[in-house]
C-alpha cells in the first residue's frame, strides 16, 4: 500500500505531555480506538475486582463449616460479582474491542456517530461507579453502606421493598439501568458504521466475519437491552412509588420478572458469545495459514444463533412450573441452537485441519476456547432437556456449565484477541513465554475449578449457599475448587506482569507482526487518529492476501 | 487491494469534546438522586443540560471537525510473496477442503448395521455362557430405557420379555447406525491407522465414556456388567463397521463441482454431471 497524500492537519505535539493535558486529552476523546482502549482497561479492571470477589467466595467454600465470609457478605459478594462479570467486564471488553477493531476492519475513519460513542462509554463507567458506590451509600448515605444481595438477575419478590430494605437494589436497578443506555447507543452506532462506512469494494459477503458477528450482535444488542431497561423501570416503581408489578400478594406477578429477565438474559448470553466467537474466527485462519472453512455458512450461522437466541429465554424457568407444551417448545428451541453453533465449531476445526498451524499464544487460547466451549456447550443440551433440568436446577451443575461457556469460552477467546491485537493497539508484542505460561496455568487452573463443580452439583450441592456440613461428600470437590482459583490466580498475576512489562519494554511489533489479511494489519502500529493515510479499496475478503501474494489472489474466487 | 486518496479537503476528524462525559455524569447523578437526596438529582440535571448544549454547539449547524494530526509515521509498504503459496494439495486446485474424497454414507450404514448384527451375536454368547440365557444381554441393553429393568433380579432378566426385546433391538439399530455413520463420517479425515481408531482406540474412549456414566445411564447394566467382554464386544464392533467402511470405495466430493451440478441441474452447456473441475 502506497502512501500518495499525507494528512495536512497541525504536527503532532513533541518532548513529554504533561500529565493533566494527557488526561484532558482522554477524557474529551472521540477517538473509537482510545475509547475501545479506554472500554478494554475498565472491563480487565472491573474482572481483577471480579475475580478478587469470587476469590473470597471460593476461599468461604474450601472447606465445610467455614467463617471467612458471614451468610450476607456471601450473597453480595456473588450478587456484585455476577453482576460485574456480566455488564462490567464481559461488555465493556467486548464493546472495546469493537471499537477499536471495527472501523479498522472495514477501512473507516471512526464509527458513524463518535460523540455518541463516547457518550455510551461514560455512561458505562459511571453506571458501573453508581453500582460500586452502593457498598458505601447502599442505606442511602444514612447509615451503613452495603452492595445489593439479591443475585446478578434480581428475582422478584426478594427484590421488592418487604425483603430488600434500604437501597442496595436500587443502586443495581440503576447502575444497570444507566451502563445499558450506553450499551444501547453503542449497539446502534455498530450498525450504522457496518452498514454504512464500508470501504470501496466490501460489499456485505466481503466483509471480515469480525464485523459480520458484530452486527448482529449490536442488533441482539438493542433488541434486549430495552425490555431489560423496561423491567427496571417497573421495578423501581414498585420499590419507590409503590406499584405491585412485581408484587404477587398484592395481584403482580414474580414470574412477569423472570420472563422479562431472561427475555434479556439469554439472548445477553450470546451477545457475550458472539463477539468470542468473532476473535476465534479472525485467529485461527491467520495461525492455521487457511482461509475460514465456509464463510457463508459462518454467516448464517451467526444470523441463525442470533435469530434463535431471542426464543430460548424460557429455559431458565423449566423449574417454576410451565405447562408441558411450554417446556417442550422451549426444549426443542435450545436444542436448535446448538446446530448453528455446531456448524460453527465444525467450521473452524475444518480450518485447522490441514493448516500449517503455528501455536502461538492467541492460537493456544483459541484452541483452548474450542475444547472448553464444546464442554460448556454439551452440558448445555444436558440442561436443556427438561427432566435432567429439574435434577439439576439451581445447582453446582448450572454453575460450572455457565462458566465453562463464559469463561472458558468467553475469557479464553478475549486472552486470545488481547494477545493478537495488543501489538495493533500499542505496537508492542506481548511476551510469548509468559503468554504460554499464564495459558497452561489458567487452563489447568480453570478446570480444576469448574470441572469438580458439575460432580458437586450432581451430587446436590445447591449455588448460592454460604457453607455446608462435613457429610455431603461435597468437601473434596470444593477442595479441588479452591486450589484451582489458586492456580488461575498465579496465572492472572503473570498476565499483569506481562502487560506492563510490555507496555514499555516489549518487542517492537510492526505493521503486521502475524502475517495476516484483514485491513487492519496494513496500517501503523499504533494506527493513527485518521487509521489509514489513504481510503483503502478491497477486492476480496482478505486485502492483504491480495497483495502479499498477486499470484494467487483470492478475488479471483470470491 | 488498492487504495484511493481522500477529497480535496483533506482529512478531517471530530474535535474532542467534554460534552458525552458531562452528559453521562449528569444523567448519571440524576438517577443516584433518586436514592441519595434531590439536590443531587438537580446537580446531575443541570450537568446533563449543560453537556446537552455543549453537545448542539459541536454538531450545529456543522459538525465541528479538525484536520488529522501529522504523523512522520507511515505503514510499512507490503511486499508481494512470489511464489510463495503452498496448496493444501498440488493437484486439487485452488483452496481445497480435505477430504477431497469420503466414503459413501451408505457404506456407514452398512458397516453399521454389520458390526452391530455381530456384536450382537458376540453379547448373546456371553449371555449363553454366563447365564444360560439368550435374553440375558437383551434386557441388560433394554433397561437404558425401561426404568423398571433396574430393580430386577438376574432371574428375571434372564426370561423372555416382548418390550425388551423390542426396546433392545430398537437401541441396538439405531446406535449402531448411528456410529456407523460417524465412522463413515470421521475415517477419512484420519490420516493413517484406520483400523487401529475404529477397532481400539474409538472402543475403549467409549468404554471409557460407558464406565463413568453407566450408572446414570443404566443402573441395571451396570450392576450386572463384565467389563472385559464389554469392552471386547465393541471392539468387534469397531473391527466389523471400520473394516467394511475403509474397504468401499471412495467418492469425490461436491467441493470443486459447478454451482448447476450441485444443484442437480442439467443446463445445456454445464459440464457433465460429477466432473470434476
Amino acid at each position: 500500500m502506497s502512501v500518495l497524500q499525507k494528512p495536512a492537519g497541525p504536527p503532532a505535539a513533541t518532548g513529554p505531555v504533561p500529565f493533566l493535558s494527557r488526561m484532558h486529552e482522554w477524557v474529551t476523546t472521540v477517538d473509537h480506538k482510545k475509547l475501545g482502549t479506554m472500554y478494554v482497561t475498565c472491563g480487565i479492571v472491573y474482572l481483577i475486582i471480579a475475580g478478587l470477589e469470587a476469590t473470597m467466595m471460593r476461599w468461604q467454600l474450601a472447606w465445610p463449616g467455614q467463617e471467612v465470609l458471614s451468610p450476607e457478605e456471601f450473597n453480595r459478594l456473588f450478587t456484585m460479582h455476577g453482576t460485574t462479570m456480566v455488564f462490567f467486564v464481559g461488555m465493556p471488553i467486548l464493546l472495546g474491542a469493537a471499537n477499536v477493531l471495527i472501523p479498522l476492519m472495514i477501512g473507516a475513519r471512526d464509527l458513524a456517530f463518535p460523540r455518541l460513542n463516547a457518550f455510551g462509554f461514560w455512561l458505562f463507567f459511571f453506571g458501573s461507579l453508581l453500582l460500586y458506590f452502593s457498598y458505601f451509600g447502599g442505606q442511602g448515605l444514612y447509615g451503613m453502606g452495603s452492595a445489593p444481595d439479591v443475585g446478578w438477575f434480581a428475582y422478584a419478590p426478594l427484590t421488592e421493598r418487604t425483603f430488600s430494605r434500604g437501597h442496595s437494589t436500587d443502586y443495581w436497578i440503576l447502575g444497570i439501568f444507566v451502563a445499558g443506555i450506553g450499551s444501547t447507543a453503542t449497539g446502534i452506532n455498530f450498525i450504522a458504521t457496518i452498514l454504512g462506512m464500508r470501504c470501496k469494494g466490501m460489499t456485505l459477503m466481503k466483509m471480515p466475519l469480525l464485523a459480520w458477528i458484530m452486527l448482529i450482535d449490536s442488533v441482539l444488542i438493542v433488541v434486549a437491552l430495552p425490555p431489560l431497561a423496561a423491567g427496571q423501570i417497573m421495578l423501581l416503581f414498585d420499590r419507590l412509588l409503590g406499584a405491585h408489578f412485581f408484587d404477587a400478594q398484592a395481584g403482580g406477578s414474580a414470574l412477569l420478572w423472570q420472563n422479562i429477565f431472561w427475555f434479556f438474559g439469554h439472548p445477553e448470553v450470546y451477545i457475550l458469545i458472539l463477539p468470542g466467537f468473532a476473535f476465534v474466527t479472525e485467529i485461527i485462519p491467520v495461525f492455521s495459514r487457511k482461509v475460514i472453512f465456509g464463510y457463508p455458512l459462518m454467516v448464517a450461522a451467526t444470523v441463525a444463533i442470533g435469530f434463535i437466541s431471542v426464543g430460548v429465554w424460557a429455559h431458565h424457568m423449566f423449574a417454576v412450573g410451565l405447562s408441558p407444551m411450554l417446556n417442550a417448545i422451549f426444549m426443542g428451541s435450545t436444542m436448535l441452537v446448538g446446530v448453528p453453533t455446531g456448524i460453527k465449531m465444525f467450521n473452524w476445526v475444518a480450518t485447522m485441519i490441514g493448516g500449517k498451524i503455528r501455536f502461538e499464544t492467541p492460537m493456544l487460547y483459541s484452541t483452548g476456547f474450542l475444547c472448553q466451549f464444546l464442554l460448556g456447550g454439551l452440558t448445555g443440551i444436558f440442561l436443556a432437556t427438561v427432566p435432567f433440568d429439574w435434577q439439576v436446577s439451581d445447582s453446582y451443575f448450572v454453575v460450572g456449565h455457565f462458566h465453562y461457556v463464559l469463561f472458558g469460552g468467553l475469557v479464553f477467546a478475549i486472552f486470545a484477541a488481547v494477545y493478537y491485537w495488543f501489538p495493533k493497539v500499542t505496537g508492542r508484542l506481548l511476551n510469548e513465554r509468559l503468554g504460554k505460561w499464564q495459558f497452561w496455568l489458567l487452563l489447568i487452573g480453570f478446570n480444576l475449578t469448574f470441572g469438580p463443580m458439575h460432580v458437586s452439583g450432581m451430587l446436590g450441592m445447591p449455588r448460592r449457599i454460604y457453607t455446608y456440613h462435613l457429610d455431603r461428600g461435597w468437601e473434596f470437590w470444593n477442595l479441588l475448587s479452591s486450589i484451582g482459583v489458586i492456580i488461575q490466580l498465579v496465572g492472572f498475576s503473570l498476565f499483569a506482569w506481562n502487560v506492563l512489562h510490555s507496555l514499555f519494554k516489549g518487542r517492537i511489533a510492526g505493521d503486521d507482526p502475524w502475517d495476516a489479511w484483514t485491513l487492519e494489519w496494513s496500517t501503523t502500529s499504533p494506527p493513527p487518529a485518521h487509521n489509514f493515510d489513504e481510503d483503502p479499496v478491497v477486492h476480496s475478503r482478505r486485502p492483504l492476501w491480495d497483495l502479499k501474494h498477486p499470484d494467487d489472489p483470492d478475488w479471483k474466487y470470491e | 487491494m488498492s487504495t484511493q486518496p481522500h477529497d480535496e479537503h483533506g482529512i478531517e476528524l471530530p474535535q474532542p469534546t467534554s460534552a458525552p462525559m458531562f452528559t453521562a455524569f449528569g444523567f448519571t447523578l440524576m438517577a443516584a438522586g433518586l436514592v441519595t437526596n434531590w439536590v443531587v438529582a438537580a446537580v446531575g440535571f443541570i450537568t446533563m443540560m449543560c453537556g446537552i448544549v455543549i453537545w448542539f454547539r459541536n454538531s450545529n449547524p456543522d459538525s465541528r471537525e479538525m484536520p488529522a494530526p501529522a504523523t512522520d509515521r507511515h505503514p510499512t509498504p507490503v511486499v508481494p510473496k512470489e511464489g510463495g503459496v503452498d496448496h493444501l494439495l498440488s493437484d486439487a486446485g485452488h483452496r481445497a477442503r480435505i477430504p477431497m474424497e469420503i466414503h459413501p454414507y451408505s457404506a456407514g450404514i452398512i458397516g453399521g448395521i454389520l458390526g452391530g448384527a455381530v456384536m450382537s451375536g458376540f453379547a448373546v454368547v456371553w449371555g449363553l455362557i454366563s447365564h444360560g440365557s439368550l435374553w440375558y444381554t437383551v434386557n441388560l441393553l433394554a433397561g437404558a430405557m425401561l426404568s423398571g429393568y433396574a430393580d430386577m433380579t438376574t432371574e428375571a432378566l434372564c426370561a423372555f420379555r416382548t418390550e425388551g426385546l423390542i426396546v433392545g433391538i430398537l437401541i441396538q439399530v439405531v446406535m449402531s447406525i448411528g456410529v456407523g455413520l460417524l465412522y463413515g463420517v470421521t475415517l477419512p479425515l484420519i490420516p493413517r491407522m484406520r483400523l487401529f481408531f475404529s477397532a481400539i482406540l474409538v472402543p475403549l474412549m467409549w468404554s471409557g465414556l460407558t464406565w463413568a456414566s453407566i450408572s446414570i445411564v443404566n443402573p441395571a447394566l451396570g450392576d450386572h456388567i463384565e467389563w472385559i467382554w464389554f469392552i471386547a464386544s465393541q471392539v468387534v464392533y469397531g473391527v466389523v463397521t471400520g473394516w467394511w467402511i475403509i474397504r468401499s470405495e471412495k467418492i469425490g466430493t461436491m467441493q470443486n463441482w459447478h454451482y448447476l451440478e450441485r444443484i442437480g441441474v442439467e443446463t445445456p452447456g454445464a459440464r457433465e454431471m460429477g466432473a470434476d473441475e
